[in-house]
């Protein structure tokens, strides 16, 4: 815990858009040095827009900022970083070609504007800073090839190389596996002995209560409660942070599942680098069961799901869908074969933002006989009634049918969405990421209709970095890692821990990798 | 990259030393070919240089045929008004940069997409650049200036070379040393792959980007105004013909080098050369009818262009503005 | 004062006219004239008298095609600027079936048209062919086959079409392929109908068939049109073949369609600059099909009340087409209108 004077003050901070919405409506915050204070809350709180507020990136409406008891006002983050305050956030600003010592020095070259860049001599420093913390960082590959959590500690050393006593981090362990994550923690305690004043900002109360050493709860944009992490439950933090004991488990009873419709066989897969994204696959799901694919997102997922629904050609392997075996780069021929498809970001592969309701309803689904009349025209009418059904049928909030969907809430984008696909009457649905970043009840909402379609009688792949989802939908589970899956069975036989190792990688004894046999065509 | 480099040369240089031949055979001399195909290649690579630093920076400049037309004019009215080619050459670059500025400007603060503004500029062009020539010169068509205005040459073993194909050759090599071996170029790089990644370190996005901008429109103002005072010695509507997008072309070939599209605009040129060469030269242009000839610097250029697939290293963020949050 | 969200793109197209023709104002004073004196012969030329409106229309006819050509290819996500060259050939073909083909009554004005609009789709079919198959810039390959076109068509012109004893012009249209003229006082005939015509055709195809809705839907984002199992390449030629199509009905309504000349001169004069007159007017009317065929008509005002202008006040009509690009220019800032609101209401 810290003590002394605070190093940072925010006193009654207001943060109002220009368009009407209030983030923060009169937050106090504290920082003192040599502490790791958690910043906790859900989606929308306020967590990210206060801290971006104190790293220059935003001006408040209202309120005031001091740093060591002097009143600042920063026009940018340069300004806080020459205060001693930087952030790292969700998505890294990393020049993707350039090396990680070449991200480090960007802005630092020191050298006037046509000498050469000061590489050799910048690196000494560097490599002292990354002595002292406990950081590695290999510096000289570029850093598009390094995989995300190593980016990470890049962005980590930028910052920190510009002389950071207040260090911010956004959602650090997100793209981290569970073994990179105690290492993670090493590196922050280490850095907090030092005297530095650490901010995580984070939904994960495991973690709160594992590194922190103070934690504030953000809800509504309000301070809904602070204490120290020694005193703090799982309990008493998710109260605060959701206003009620609530819980977003959704009953699930026991089924009996059917015949497979979906029987992958040694499935390999390239990603856009040429590397061997998925490697020898095999796995079914069968008809009335949810079968969930655990793991860190950059694991082969993305491609995974991309060649089951036609939107990448495997190198090798053999997919089918409903007993017969099918092409790839055909998402049309999956689609009448009965299958539907929630992609895992809503905004770029399932709508088309500048399109109205209607047209999105029919996307995927242009070319059903019920939707096309005579020399391909649209059956207008038949389309709308349709559309109107949908939105009824999945709540969709909406003003009128004809608003761009870009003007929708995420929640109701989503909705509108997996309401299309499961309005496919499909047989096989498969959904990756289908609740990130949406609000509660929508959240909620949409793990249900999930549960539904197996309920009856449907296949779902799920597939998920969430891995309270997968747990808590699954009937059975895989995690997968560096394109395989280690470990597939019934999700009873899983306990959380072992999932959590096997996402980082590491097989325990008992377990064994790619359990279930290859399943045998039909 | 070098490797690349070495086969464009290698490929341009081939192609003249059998063209030589072949041409002295049929009655075209060679010598006089290689200095109209350097006359030919210095408004294109002086311009597509400047159009790489101004991609590499993120920006995309389709309006390169409406600055050709404009400085070439503007650079005629400055020669005859200051009596001296280089002046009109140097009234070209400013006038170049000038336009180069303002599209930047309007790129950067405006957001504004950047290929219908290139575009605005060229319809603009097509019609300022006639209202122009009526208005200074009440044009007939065509107009000559005193020859004494244009910018002379000088002999070398290769033939008549003009001081700005020299500088056009230093300008390449002088681009290539910037974006590679400095500071600056460092930071062009980066703010054309990442701005935010430069935002964020600190350094100002806009003035990068204007920077290039103005400089690839200096460059280009230079190229425009060589055209009618460094080469055709007359001034006439369509003395760009297309020239602007060939440099383009260039670009888009040499994946943003700007050596490499020095050696673009010398394997264009040279086709340039080639068909003003076939035009005039008695026995030839008889069999060969004039229209097809002219044709050929656009045939050459499309075949090229179809020929190279764009999955070459363009920065992620050419032609689309940025916006903070 | 909150503008209905369904009028506001047309309320900011007008304003972002307006915009530009206060810069070509300033232009105008630039050079010496009353931007007032200019702007009101502008005015009176265009709809002072019957006979000028009617003449907008005449003008208007050709833009709006090639405006066509122009927004079908951003709705599909590309750049066809090769309104030119496919309005050339357009031009040479139907002055081919109908200066030099005798043909029945009605039947002769069909083919006449039909061949102008085939061959403009034939050119069009090399960018969008290379596009689709090889990925080449269509920037840079639709302006080299604009240059090529132009060379190709003047030699057609001057070596196969030319009327003899007449070397500035093809033979004329036979009488029974020229289009009625709708009134003696101007040039406009009944060819405005069929590209009106076409133009609600165009309009019927991308909003109301599947094929339409795919091409659309590969515009406004690429990612979700594989999702939906759409063809990239189709769409490619597609919205080509369509751009090709509405500009080589706009190269064949110069010849069949208009007075007194009822050919193509061998400089290709009445054809020219026509196909890039035609992205201000798609801009303008926000890449719609029947924005299109409105813009048309104020472009159309905007050259028609030029000759007026320079006739009266001395300012060069060329200096209409620099307002074409100045208002192209403001046309490429989005939110322009939106920004200066606020600035002016600060």
């Amino acid at each position: 815990m810290g003590e002394g004077t605070p190093r940072v003050q925010m006193r009654g901070i207001h943060k109002v858009y220009p368009d009407g919405t209030a983030a923060l409506r009169g937050v106090d915050f504290h920082l003192y040095p040599g502490e790791v204070v958690a910043l906790l809350g859900e989606n929308g709180a306020g967590k990210t827009t206060l801290m971006k507020v104190l790293s220059g990136l935003l001006r408040p409406t209202r309120g005031d900022v001091l740093v060591d008891g002097r009143p600042v006002h920063f026009h940018n983050p340069v300004d806080a970083l020459r205060r001693g305050i930087g952030m790292v956030h969700q998505v890294f600003t990393l020049v993707p070609p350039f090396t990680a010592l070449q991200n480090v020095l960007l802005g630092q070259e020191g050298a006037g504007l046509l000498r050469p860049l000061p590489e050799e001599q910048a690196r000494a420093r560097v490599q002292q800073l990354l002595e002292e913390t406990g950081l590695e960082v290999p510096l000289d590959v570029p850093v598009e090839s390094l995989p995300v959590g190593v980016q990470q500690r890049v962005e980590i050393c930028k910052t920190l190389y510009r002389g950071t006593s207040v260090l911010i981090l956004d959602e650090p362990t997100s793209a981290l596996a569970p073994v990179e994550v105690d290492d993670f923690f090493r590196f922050l305690r280490r850095l907090r002995d030092r005297g530095t004043s650490i901010v995580l900002i984070t939904h994960k109360l495991r973690e709160v209560l594992e590194v922190t050493d103070r934690v504030v709860v953000l809800r509504q944009g309000l301070v809904a409660g602070e204490l120290p992490t020694a005193s703090a439950t799982p309990e008493r933090l998710a109260e605060l942070m959701v206003g009620a004991l609530s819980t977003l488990r959704v009953a699930r009873a026991p089924r009996s599942p059917g015949q497979p419709v979906l029987a992958v066989r040694g499935l390999r897969v390239r990603d856009d680098q040429g590397r061997l994204a998925v490697q020898d696959l095999s796995f079914e799901v069968r008809e009335g069961e949810v079968f969930g694919v655990a793991g860190v997102e950059g694991n082969g997922q993305s491609e995974l799901v991309q060649a089951l629904t036609g939107l990448r050609r495997p190198e090798a392997g053999e997919i089918w869908l409903a007993g017969e075996r099918v092409p790839s780069l055909d998402p049309l021929s999956l689609y009448r074969r009965g299958l539907a498809h929630v992609p895992e970001d809503k905004a770029r592969f399932g709508l088309a933002l500048g399109f109205d309701l209607v047209e999105n309803s029919i996307l995927g689904r242009q070319r059903e006989p019920q939707f096309v009349g005579w020399f391909g025209r649209l059956r207008g009418p038949v389309i709308l009634r349709y559309t109107q059904e949908l939105v009824r049928r999945f709540r969709v909030v909406a003003p009128d049918l004809t608003t761009p969907v870009r003007s929708l809430s995420g929640g109701n984008q989503q909705r509108l969405l997996v309401g299309r696909e499961i309005s496919k009457e499909p047989r096989l649905v498969v959904a990756m990421h289908p609740t990130r970043g949406l609000d509660v009840a929508s959240t909620v909402y949409i793990r249900e209709l999930l549960v539904q379609m197996r309920d009856a009688g449907k296949a779902v792949l799920l597939v998920s970095a969430d891995l309270d989802e997968v747990l808590e939908l699954s009937d059975r589970i895989a995690v997968m890692y560096g394109g395989r899956f280690l470990g597939q069975g019934p999700v009873e036989e899983f306990r959380r821990e072992t999932v959590g190792l096997l996402m980082g990688g590491v097989v325990p004894e008992g377990v064994h990798a790619d359990a279930a046999r290859p399943p045998s065509p039909r | 990259m070098r490797w690349k480099a070495f086969l464009t040369w290698a490929a341009a240089l081939a192609a003249v030393a059998v063209a030589a031949r072949s041409l002295e055979r049929v009655g075209l001399p060679p010598v006089s070919l290689l200095e109209t195909g350097l006359l030919a290649m210095t408004p294109l690579a002086l311009a597509a240089v400047g159009e790489c630093l101004n991609e590499k920076a993120g920006l995309v400049n389709i309006g390169l045929e409406a600055i050709f037309m404009v400085t070439a004019t503007v650079g005629v009215w400055f020669a005859e008004a200051g009596r001296s080619g280089t002046v009109g050459l140097l009234a070209g670059a400013a006038s170049g940069a000038l336009l180069g500025f303002g599209l930047g400007a309007v790129s950067v603060y405006g957001k504004a997409d950047q290929i219908i503004a290139g575009m605005g500029l060229n319809v603009f062009a097509l019609g300022f650049v006639p209202f122009l020539l009526i208005s200074l010169w009440a044009f007939p068509g065509i107009h000559v200036f005193p020859n004494e205005l244009m910018v002379p040459r000088i002999r070398t073993p290769l033939g008549q070379v003009s001081p700005v194909t020299l500088a056009a050759v230093l300008v390449a090599l002088a681009a290539h040393l910037l974006l590679h071996r400095t500071v600056l170029g460092f930071r062009i790089q980066a703010v054309g792959e990442r701005p935010e990644a430069v935002d964020v370190a600190g350094l100002r996005v806009d003035r990068l980007r204007l920077l290039t901008a103005t400089v690839g429109g200096a460059l280009a103002g230079l190229g425009g105004a060589f055209l009618p005072l460094g080469w055709f010695g007359a001034l006439v509507k369509e003395i760009s013909a297309g020239r602007g997008f060939i440099a383009l072309a260039c670009v888009v070939f040499a994946g943003l080098e700007p050596l490499l599209a020095l050696g673009a605009a010398l394997l264009f040129g040279l086709a340039d050369g080639f068909a003003s060469a076939v035009a005039v030269t008695p026995g030839v242009k008889e069999r060969v009818p004039f229209y097809f000839v002219s044709m050929i610097p656009y045939v050459v250029t499309l075949a090229v262009v179809a020929a190279v697939i764009g999955r070459r290293r363009f920065p992620s963020t050419v032609g689309r503005p940025y916006a903070r949050e | 004062m909150r503008t209905p969200r369904a009028l506001r793109p047309l309320v900011e197209s007008l304003a972002t006219v307006a915009l530009g023709l206060v810069a070509g104002g300033v232009l105008v004073w630039a050079f010496g004239h009353s931007p007032v004196a200019a702007y009101r012969a502008l005015a009176v030329g265009a709809f002072g008298t019957r006979e000028d409106l009617l003449e907008t229309l005449a003008f208007a006819t050709p833009l709006m095609l090639t405006a066509l050509t122009f927004a079908v290819g951003v709705r599909a996500g590309l750049f066809n600027i090769g309104a030119e060259g496919q309005m050339y050939l357009g031009a040479v073909g139907a002055t081919f079936v109908a200066g030099m083909v005798p043909l029945p009554p009605g039947v002769h004005l069909v083919a006449a048209t039909v061949a102008g609009m085939l061959a403009g789709a034939a050119w069009a079919l090399i960018p969008g062919v290379l596009k689709a198959w090889r990925g080449a810039h269509e920037v840079i390959s639709t302006i080299m086959c604009n240059w090529i076109a132009l060379h190709l068509s003047m030699y057609l012109a001057i070596h196969f079409l030319a009327e003899p004893g007449r070397a500035e012009r093809t033979v004329p249209a036979l009488p029974t392929a020229r289009y009625p003229v709708l009134s003696e006082e101007s040039t406009l005939t009944a060819v405005l109908f069929v590209a009106v015509g076409f133009a609600l055709v165009v309009y019927a195809y991308l909003w109301g068939t599947r094929a339409g809705y795919e091409l659309r839907l590969a515009g406004e984002n690429p990612e979700a049109a594989r999702y939906a199992g759409v063809r990239p390449e189709r769409v490619v030629v597609l919205s080509f073949v369509l751009g090709g199509l509405a500009a080589g009905l706009a190269g064949a309504s110069q010849v069949i369609g208009r007075p007194p000349a009822w050919s193509l001169y061998a400089t290709l004069g009445n054809v020219t600059t026509l196909g890039f007159d035609g992205i201000g007017v798609a801009l303008v009317g926000r890449n719609h099909p029947v924005g299109g065929i409105l813009a048309a008509v104020l472009f159309g005002a905007l050259a028609q009340g030029g000759r007026l202008m320079e006739y009266e006040v001395g300012v060069l009509s060329e200096l209409v087409r620099a307002l074409n690009g100045i208002i192209v220019f403001a046309m490429a800032v989005p939110e322009l209108w939106g920004m200066l609101r606020r600035r002016l209401s600060r």
